[in-house]
């Protein structure tokens, strides 16, 4: 086909009550119409494709499980994206560059070494320091698959090589939590036994047992030495020792 | 074209149409919480699908390749920036052709990865008549396969275009912003497209099949 301006512009007027035509073709599937009127140029055997492909090209639905459990698979990542931002607050979300949950997954990671996916994205540098710090966290993080330690070289050229992004609002509130666990811990230890009725019951059990236990054993003592022979120091016969063992304890 | 024009947008008071994008509102709650993400992807579900489908030939490889698009949009839309003016007129939904992008990249990259693999052709299954219809059956099927085959022999750009415009009803301005062409060789190209397929059509239509039985308002 010459490609001559005029036989071009012929073309584009061609393709132009083309597009028109199948503007309203596809509109009339609403009303379920056959056909609909078109522009006497329109030639008709493309009008007859354009009918075929309108009615049997397939459209497909995925199956219901598919769709039920990559909702669930999204909502998990849109959690984990959340918590993500929750723990840095609000002013970091511009400086997480992709919510690094999702590229622990290798798949998504190796879609995202596509230039063009990774600038439809919005991914520049800023991506490739978080690729490199999910591998490393996938390495150690994920459970029941097992890790090969990388080379030295190999693993010092996933480290973020530019600044890193500074987490301010998550920075503080992992350190106040810190500060107040260490300070709770250091007051729980330092504090006496706690004072509620129950403890106090356990404490008076314990005690009254205790002081049974010391009651017993000194009169123990005392029942041996009294029944002991004068002479030969042996104690009393088990059978009359016994019951009165008994009794006391 | 009426319609679409109402379904998207209205006049406003300096006589233009004004978006009225469903999808922003959407895109604006999913990016102020993930979890409201949900009805973008119950929307767009079977037609990023479909786009996959028709694509790789495969339910599997689509399935695939729907998920990992779902994901990467998932993870990308806190940095979408809605690039529509609000004045840009119906066809500004540009998360649609943002999340097709994103789709027809995975694509691309799932077919390099299949050229190391063989694949399996597409099995048209459409059987639209009665079940007792065995013979109305067996024709549909073949048209079906017909259509389906002068589809895919259509080069890459072409194809998705196709696609693009008769299963997913897109709108040629939004097939060219996915295709990254402009509107005027996005027609180009369909006009194009649709001879090769009347060609290859008009071998297979034969006295007797079904298109002739309809009516056909155009041709009288």
């Amino acid at each position: 086909m010459s490609l001559q301006p005029a036989n071009l512009e012929a073309m584009e007027v061609e393709a132009l009550q083309t597009d028109r035509y199948l503007d309203a073709l596809l509109a009339a599937v609403e009303r379920r119409a056959f056909d609909v009127p078109a522009d006497a140029a329109v030639d008709p055997t493309l009008r007859r494709a354009a009918r075929r492909l309108r009615d049997e090209l397939v459209r497909t639905h995925p199956s219901f499980r598919f769709e039920e459990r990559l909702a669930r698979r999204l909502a998990d990542a849109a959690v984990r994206m959340r918590l993500a931002t929750a723990a840095g607050g609000e002013a970091e979300a511009a400086l997480i560059p992709f919510p690094t949950p999702l590229l622990a997954d290798p798949i998504l990671a190796a879609e995202l070494e596509n230039p063009e996916i990774a600038a439809l994205l919005g991914l520049g540098h800023a991506a490739a320091e978080s690729r490199a710090e999910a591998a490393v966290h996938s390495e150690v993080a994920m459970p029941g698959r097992p890790t090969t330690p990388a080379p030295a070289d190999a693993r010092s050229t996933l480290r973020p090589v530019g600044p890193r992004p500074l987490l301010v609002g998550g920075a503080l509130t992992s350190a106040a939590l810190s500060l107040a666990g260490a300070a709770f811990v250091a007051w729980r230890l330092t504090r006496g036994a706690p004072a509620d009725p129950m403890a106090r019951a356990v404490r008076a059990a314990r005690a009254a047992r205790e002081a049974a236990a010391a009651t017993t054993s000194r009169m123990t003592a005392v029942a041996a030495s009294a029944t002991s022979h004068p002479t030969t120091g042996i104690a009393g016969s088990a059978v009359n020792a016994g019951p009165r063992r008994r009794r006391l304890a | 074209m009426l319609g679409r024009v109402r379904e998207r947008g209205t006049l406003g008071s300096s006589g233009q149409v004004v978006s009225l994008d469903p999808d922003r509102s959407l895109v604006r709650a999913a990016q102020a919480d993930p979890l409201q993400f949900d009805p973008l992807y119950r929307k767009y579900l079977a037609q990023v699908y479909n786009l996959a489908y028709h694509e790789l030939g495969d339910h599997h490889e689509a399935e695939d390749v729907t998920e990992r698009t779902f994901m990467l949009a998932l993870g990308g839309l806190p940095r979408f920036h809605d690039a529509a003016p609000e004045d840009a007129g119906p066809e500004a939904s540009t998360f649609r052709v943002w999340l097709f992008r994103i789709a027809r990249n995975v694509v691309a990259n799932h077919r390099r990865a299949l050229r190391r693999r063989p694949t399996t052709p597409l099995e048209a299954a459409v059987d639209v008549t009665a079940p007792d219809d065995v013979e109305g059956a067996a024709i549909a099927r073949s048209e079906a396969s017909a259509a389906w085959a002068a589809v895919r022999r259509l080069p890459g750009d072409r194809r998705r275009a196709v696609v693009l415009r008769f299963v997913n009803d897109l709108s040629t301005a939004e097939i060219a912003g996915i295709l990254e062409r402009s509107e005027g060789a996005v027609r180009v190209l369909l006009h194009r497209a649709l001879r090769t397929v009347a060609r290859e059509l008009s071998h297979d239509d034969r006295p007797g099949s079904r298109d002739d039985h309809r009516r056909d308002p155009g041709a009288q």
